[in-house]
């Protein structure tokens, strides 16, 4: 199996990986989570889990984390399409999560790593 | 296999001393299903209530819908492998509390969705405004986690809609239907002139809150695989996905399956209905792969003519959806799927996630992003608090007035994939 | 309630002036009239509206003199001030179509009086105007008239009423890009079920979403000798000469410029601005080179890299100018790049 990272704004994936994990935990946006994957993809990273995963959308959200291989090369077709419409896909949703209680936010860590957790699960499978 | 429904129409429900079934009437011994309830140790109290169409109540944050049914002839029980055995159910008799279900509702994670009107302008959008609804808010003990909670809720559902169910095993149905779809040969030689059409059912599986059940099994782990049409009609497919309201398929949906029911009405006449074939929305991109892969490869080797797929949800099945299609097509199987938009509030964004030219053949249950004023309810059962944080809605949710101001994404089954309502988009 | 006041506009052919020989008939308003396509309309409009002028123009004259036409209409029509403008409808006749939308687009845009009109799907008028104002789907010959007026005249009533406006299938409008909810006869499922058997059987059957189709262009071979290559440059960016000379506009663009570069050196905020619409244009204002790179160009030519800079750059808008149209602009100008011995392009977005 090609070598992996997990990029993450979420705390939560960085607790519960530990250290040592090959976690890049970014201090950004949903959006920009997204738009690191991308400058990954365009160096030739390859998308393992989908970017938009997780029926919660963007903007109701901070969260997100994505696995992608450290792979530098030709550019693969399928993840740049995938995450160039993750990112349009953004603007088509009310930015709202940034008025969401505690407690919420809380939750909104726990469901990006539950989302995490099952695609660790099938790459390690 | 062969399945009879029998509906008992129900026309009524009221709290009363003894639970049964009567004239139409469902009476409800409210303090018995407790008990069955708070057979969970992890349920701190619930409480019930009933909503009639037309009534001036919102009920919100809903989890799930379900239909109450009881197994009266042949193999297995409702829900198997959940609350009756793992045995393969479809065939025999099912009788059914028809026009009523049980709806859960209560706060899992803070911007938790679903939103029933029983009356209003809402009320058209949802199909569950036409039910009377028995409602049961659960509160979890202190602690409980998430996922535990979410559980929790789930099953007390089911553990009610069978109790409910079991009151209907005696009363003579008011309607009587019945379900047949027979083996790859005998089809052939039965219907040698009719084009062979399967139902491609996409379960929603991404993980906590996301999750949906075949027989006791999480669909994520799961491959692309069969049943016969009239299983989920006995409650082989359950709904552990309480994201997304307006798209996400209740229990109630898998049970009246609408594309299931459809295919039904053109089987042996039009069209030849095969079979049913389920597969996933893992979030992991080669489970996506071999999902449709193994999901195209069943549609030829059943030698099928053409296909209906519908997804659950947003975003991620996009692609589910479009690989399903393409490879499908690519097989030389026709496909129509069926879908909803996100196509942002002024309707101008793209709607899907994802595209390819395979799919020339869409039914679309409308633009989840369009945005409705609800009107305030003289009644809210569960709680509004958590209104302004459930999908779709916004800062401006709540208007000085007392109304809602969201996108339909909070209503639950507005959009639906399956094709449920009539609710489209141009 | 007082009777909505509509405008209608018709071509020469329409009015029963005259064919083709005639289409140099210049813009007229017949204030009071009912000509033509107008008397079934107002048929329609019942006691809910009525047409209070008509303005006939010839289709030749509106076409060649688009910018005089356009305005002297404008002005005539804002003399009579209408509730709603209604355009042709023009069927299947091309200039009729373009000038029913371009002046319905007009009225719409500059006097904020909504406008309406009708035409055949493949009339180029169609995909030039549909996504600008709400254009009746019609037959392709006047034989499709009860037809078109009976869409047409309840659409007219709503727009001049500021009703809201229904999907592209209740309305009959042309789809136009935007995405309205409506409630369906019968559910999702049930119309699967019957696309599916169209389908299956070959029958024609319509998608109710049709997928977003992306021309996929495979690229030339790579150019050899870079040092010898004549290169032009091309933009959507909309980069042109201060002042706009050709009138791009800053959407939906109808045409593209020409412009010549020749001893230009570096393209500067007093030679140079952008049309386009679409994006802050401080930046491009500022130095188009941004956007259409002369100066790095010249600086390659100076250092041998590329042999030279043609003297002919083509510009136009890509914000949501229709794919048919950039099509028709690229296979016009493409052939003047190949017969100037370009070799190749560099094609400049935003």
């Amino acid at each position: 199996m090609a070598q992996t990272i997990i990029l993450t704004n979420n705390p939560l994936v960085v607790e519960k990986l530990g250290p040592g994990a090959p976690v890049e935990y970014l201090q950004c946006s949903y959006k920009s989570v997204l738009e690191a994957a991308r400058d990954r993809v365009h160096q030739g990273a390859k998308l393992l889990s989908h970017p938009l995963s997780g029926s919660v959308k963007p903007g109701e959200t901070p969260y997100k984390s994505i696995i992608l291989t450290m792979g530098k090369g030709d550019v693969d077709e399928q993840s740049l399409r995938l995450i160039e419409n993750a990112i349009l896909a953004c603007a088509k949703f009310q930015q709202r999560c940034d008025r969401y209680r505690p407690a919420v936010d809380l939750d909104c860590r726990l469901i990006d790593w539950t989302l995490l957790e099952g695609a660790l699960a099938s790459a390690n499978q | 296999m062969k399945l009879e429904i029998g509906n008992i129409f129900i026309k009524d429900i009221q709290f009363a001393a003894e639970s049964k079934v009567a004239d139409g009437v469902l009476y409800v011994d409210k303090a018995a299903l407790e008990k069955v309830v708070l057979e969970d140790e992890t349920i701190k109290a619930v409480s019930f209530d009933i909503a009639k169409p037309g009534e001036s109540v919102r009920i919100t944050p809903v989890k799930d819908v379900i239909e109450p049914r009881v197994k009266v002839e042949g193999p297995g029980g409702i829900f198997p492998g959940i609350i009756a055995k793992v045995d393969t159910v479809g065939s025999g008799k099912t009788h059914v509390l028809k026009g009523m279900a049980v709806v859960t509702a209560g706060k899992i994670v803070g911007f938790q969705e679903g939103i029933i009107d029983m009356s209003g302008p809402g009320a058209k959008y949802t199909p569950f405004s036409q039910t009377l609804n028995l409602v049961m808010v659960c509160e979890p003990v202190e602690g409980l986690k998430q996922h535990d909670y979410e559980k929790a809720v789930r099953l007390a559902g089911f553990r009610v809609a069978t109790v409910l169910g079991e009151l209907g095993r005696d009363v003579t149905p008011d309607e009587t239907k019945v379900y047949e779809t027979c083996g790859i040969k005998e089809g052939i030689e039965k219907y040698p002139n009719l084009p062979r059409v399967a139902y491609v059912q996409m379960l929603q599986s991404q993980g906590l809150l996301h999750d949906t059940y075949v027989y006791g099994v999480d669909a994520k782990k799961t491959l692309s695989t069969i049943l016969w049409p009239t299983e989920t009609m006995d409650g082989a497919i359950v709904s552990g996905n309480c994201v997304s309201a307006c798209d996400k398929n209740p229990t109630y949906v898998h049970e009246n399956n609408p594309v299931v029911e459809d295919l039904f009405a053109q089987h042996g006449k039009t069209l030849n209905f095969v079979c049913q074939i389920i597969t996933n929305e893992n979030v992991y991109l080669a489970d996506k792969q071999r999902s449709s892969d193994w999901t195209a490869k069943m549609c030829r080797l059943l030698d099928l003519d053409g296909v209906i797929v519908s997804q659950e949800g947003f975003g991620n099945p996009d692609t589910d959806l479009i690989m399903n299609c393409k490879k499908i097509e690519a097989q030389g199987v026709k496909t129509v799927i069926i879908t909803d938009e996100y196509a942002g509030r002024d309707g101008k964004s793209q709607s899907l996630a994802d595209a390819d030219a395979a799919a020339d053949a869409v039914v679309t249950g409308g633009n989840a992003n369009e945005v409705i004023i609800l009107p305030k309810m003289d009644k809210v059962i569960g709680t509004l608090d958590y209104v302004n944080k459930i999908a779709g809605a916004s800062e401006e949710t709540l208007q000085a007035d007392g109304s809602l101001k969201v996108e339909l994404q909070v209503i639950t089954g507005a959009t639906n994939e399956t094709g449920f309502i009539n609710l489209s988009a141009r | 309630m007082a009777k909505l006041r509509v405008v209608h506009y018709i071509n020469q052919f329409f009015a029963q002036i005259g064919g083709e020989e005639k289409a140099d008939y210049p813009a007229e308003l017949r204030v009071g009239e009912v000509v033509g396509p107008g008397m079934a309309l107002m048929q329609k409009f019942g006691d809910e509206a009525e047409i209070v002028a008509t303005v006939v123009c010839g289709d030749s004259y509106f076409n060649e003199n688009l910018d005089k036409a356009t305005a002297d209409i404008l002005e005539m029509v804002k003399s009579q001030k209408p509730d709603v403008f209604v355009a042709g409808p023009a069927f299947n006749a091309g200039r009729y179509g373009v000038a029913c939308g371009t002046i319905a687009a007009a009225v719409q845009e500059q006097l904020g009086i909504p406008s309406v009109t009708g035409m055949y799907v493949e009339n180029p008028g169609a995909d030039m105007f549909k996504n600008k104002i709400y254009i009746i789907s019609t037959k392709n010959s006047a034989a499709g008239m009860r037809d078109a007026v009976a869409k047409l005249a309840p659409l007219a009533l709503k727009l001049g009423k500021g009703e809201s406006i229904g999907a592209s299938v209740e309305e009959g409008y042309m789809p136009n890009g935007v995405r309205v909810n409506f409630f369906e006869k019968e559910r999702g499922s049930a119309r699967a079920v019957k696309m599916l058997i169209k389908k299956l059987a070959g029958k024609p059957f319509e998608t109710e979403f049709p997928m977003p189709v992306f021309d996929r262009v495979a690229p030339n071979p790579a150019v050899k000798d870079m040092a010898h290559a004549k290169i032009a440059l091309v933009t959507s960016g909309g980069i042109v000469p201060k002042g706009n000379p050709d009138h791009i506009e800053s959407s939906s663009a109808s045409h593209y410029g020409e412009y010549d570069i020749a001893g230009v050196m570096d393209l500067t905020a007093d030679t140079f601005e952008t049309a386009h619409g679409g994006y802050d244009p401080v930046y491009a204002n500022a130095d188009a080179d941004r956007v259409l790179p002369v100066d790095v160009l010249r600086d390659m030519e100076k250092e041998g890299k590329i042999g030279e800079l043609h003297h002919l750059y083509y510009a136009t808008v890509g914000n949501g100018t229709a794919v048919a149209s950039a099509k028709k602009f690229a296979a016009e100008f493409a052939q003047k790049l190949k017969a100037d011995g370009v070799d190749a392009v560099i094609l400049t977005s935003t």
